[in-house]
């Protein structure tokens, strides 16, 4: 939000090319310097938390949709669909980290659809092992059996009996995946395969850095600061959340 | 019993990357010969590549092709440079499992001591600071970590070289680049479960008993607080696995990292795959590994 607001109080050009200022360091005019092409660096990387918040948000948003849905009905229904299933995310769970999205985004291609798809791709799996497993321990809690016995249909008290005493689980968990998937963002951009230039990412300006590390040591200590802050801050969010929604977050 | 469902699980996990990795290159959009080879490629060429890797037969013919050269070791040919991807992978393997075996020891021997201190201290102000930095460490992704280091220690000390594998002292930074992040996820965990285990009565019985503190946390508590970090380690070797990917292409470490930056980059799909798959089933048989000497190691476990 801060980053947005800001965007607009400032005006800067994140594209804004002035030769004059190759890499020059901060600056009153330029506060955090210039990078290779002159451009401010203030200003790309208030314009590349806009893309990673955008890019975050909307893969956070499709995964959880789309893994509360797989793991809600294969806890409620159990038997085969719940096993196939299980075999399927332990499938996915065995590629290490951020490996299958790079997999998935070098097969795809750069570009930032095949980005947000690609973390998707892989993303979904953490909810639906998580949905599982809370419905299979309120499934059979009393109110849900009173409810079936009463001829509630399976949507209703998947819905009305089943989701909302999970919220505040997946709310916790969506707060750490925030991060998770920012770094993932980060690491396939600085890899080449995420955001493409001109547009601003953290991932790609570090990558860029790196390569001008030697000229210019503003560059790489700025903006992976600024990384490591909005990391902490996001991550600090999700233990406060959990404490506050009183949640046990098991590691997987 | 326990073994038996274990291996089950492990076989079917491992049939599953398989074919995961298998339908990677179906996933390319528009035809894959036309990407790897750029549209300059003449039809001879194309047709040419479309044959080698079967991709003119039925899917489930080309499925059992590729296990079957799996299962002879055959992984195919880099497309650009036409080098057996199976020597490709030998050559570079041992690199990867270098590096990663270092950061290993490094989070441990870094992770563990650090975190009993910081639970015998605490809240005192030495457990605060251990808590601060490691904290600070946990969020710093390898690509900005390794820049760090490679800044003070390489650039301004000058006392190690910046990157590549000539010398002997090339593997201490990318190895503390990997070490240090795993530490931070080890100091936490080692603290807590210490804790956790020091409010237990047989530690109350143990100290009751006169037993020095020096033994009571040695031999008592370090034994089951040390535990639940089996899991943590084993899972934490694939983050150890995947950052490998980022910090051998800061590096310039010629590991199965960075060959698979490289390929993807010129586009070698037959490479990428191999990569993907190799680390993959890394992977696999380290959670393996960690489970049965999860088992040997906890007597509860071994009982059920």
């Amino acid at each position: 939000m801060l980053a947005v607001i800001a965007g607009y109080l400032f005006r800067l050009d994140p594209n804004l090319i002035d030769l004059n200022l190759v890499l020059q360091g901060p600056s009153v005019q330029h506060w955090f310097g210039a990078d290779d092409l002159g451009r401010d660096i203030l200003a790309r990387v208030l314009s590349g938390v806009k893309m990673s918040l955008l890019v975050a948000l909307t893969v956070t948003v499709i995964t959880m949709l789309v893994g509360v849905l797989i793991g809600i009905l294969a806890g409620f229904y159990g038997g085969k669909v719940d096993s196939v299933l299980m075999q399927v995310t332990d499938v996915f769970l065995a590629f290490p980290g951020i490996l299958l999205a790079i997999a998935f985004a070098a097969v795809l291609g750069p570009g930032l659809g095949n980005l947000i798809l690609a973390l998707c791709l892989t993303g979904w799996v953490s909810y639906a092992r998580l949905t599982r497993g809370q419905t299979m321990s309120l499934r059979n809690r009393q109110h849900v059996q009173a409810a079936e016995s009463l001829g509630a249909g399976v949507p209703r008290l998947l819905f009305r009996h089943i989701l909302p005493l999970m919220t505040s689980v997946l709310v916790v968990e969506a707060a750490y995946s925030l991060a998770s998937v920012m770094i993932a963002e980060a690491s396939l951009s600085f890899l080449g395969l995420g955001i493409q230039a001109p547009n601003a990412s953290w991932g790609a300006m570090l990558r860029d850095a790196v390569r001008f590390m030697l000229v210019a040591p503003h560059y790489v200590l700025i903006v992976g600061l600024c990384l490591m802050s909005l990391i902490l801050a996001i991550n600090l969010g999700g233990d406060y959340l959990r404490d506050s929604l009183d949640v046990r977050r098991d590691i997987p | 019993m326990f073994l038996v469902h274990r291996l089950i699980r492990f076989f079917t996990v491992i049939f599953g990357v398989l074919l995961l990795t298998f339908l990677l290159i179906h996933l390319v959009p528009g035809d894959p010969v036309e990407v790897m080879l750029g549209e300059s490629a003449s039809s001879a060429d194309r047709d040419a590549l479309r044959a080698e890797l079967g991709l003119n037969q039925p899917l489930l013919q080309q499925f059992g092709t590729y296990l079957n050269k799996l299962a002879h070791g055959d992984f195919g040919y880099s497309i650009h440079t036409k080098a057996s991807i199976a020597e490709l992978i030998k050559t570079r393997y041992p690199a990867t499992l270098k590096l990663a075996l270092l950061a290993l020891m490094i989070g441990l021997l870094v992770g563990i001591p650090l975190g009993i201190y910081s639970a015998l201290k605490a809240g005192r102000w030495q457990d605060i600071l251990v808590t601060v930095v490691s904290v600070r460490l946990s969020a710093m992704p390898a690509f900005w970590l390794g820049p760090v280091l490679m800044l003070i220690f390489a650039v301004w000390l000058g006392w190690l070289p910046v990157s590549g594998m000539e010398s002997g002292a090339s593997i201490i930074l990318p190895a503390a680049t990997l070490g240090f992040g795993l530490s931070a996820i080890l100091t936490r965990m080692t603290r807590t479960s210490l804790l956790e285990v020091l409010n237990d009565d047989y530690i109350r019985t143990a100290r009751a008993k006169g037993l020095s503190e020096r033994v009571v946390i040695l031999r008592h508590a370090l034994r089951a607080a040390l535990l639940p970090i089996i899991t943590i380690v084993g899972l934490q070797m694939g983050s150890l696995l995947a950052g490998a990917v980022i910090t051998e292409t800061i590096f310039s470490w010629d590991g199965i990292g960075r060959l698979l930056v490289e390929s993807i980059e010129k586009r070698d799909y037959p490479v990428t795959q191999a990569c993907v798959l190799i680390v993959a089933l890394s992977y696999v048989v380290v959670n393996l590994l960690t489970d049965l000497l999860y088992k040997l190691a906890d007597p509860r476990v071994r009982a059920a």
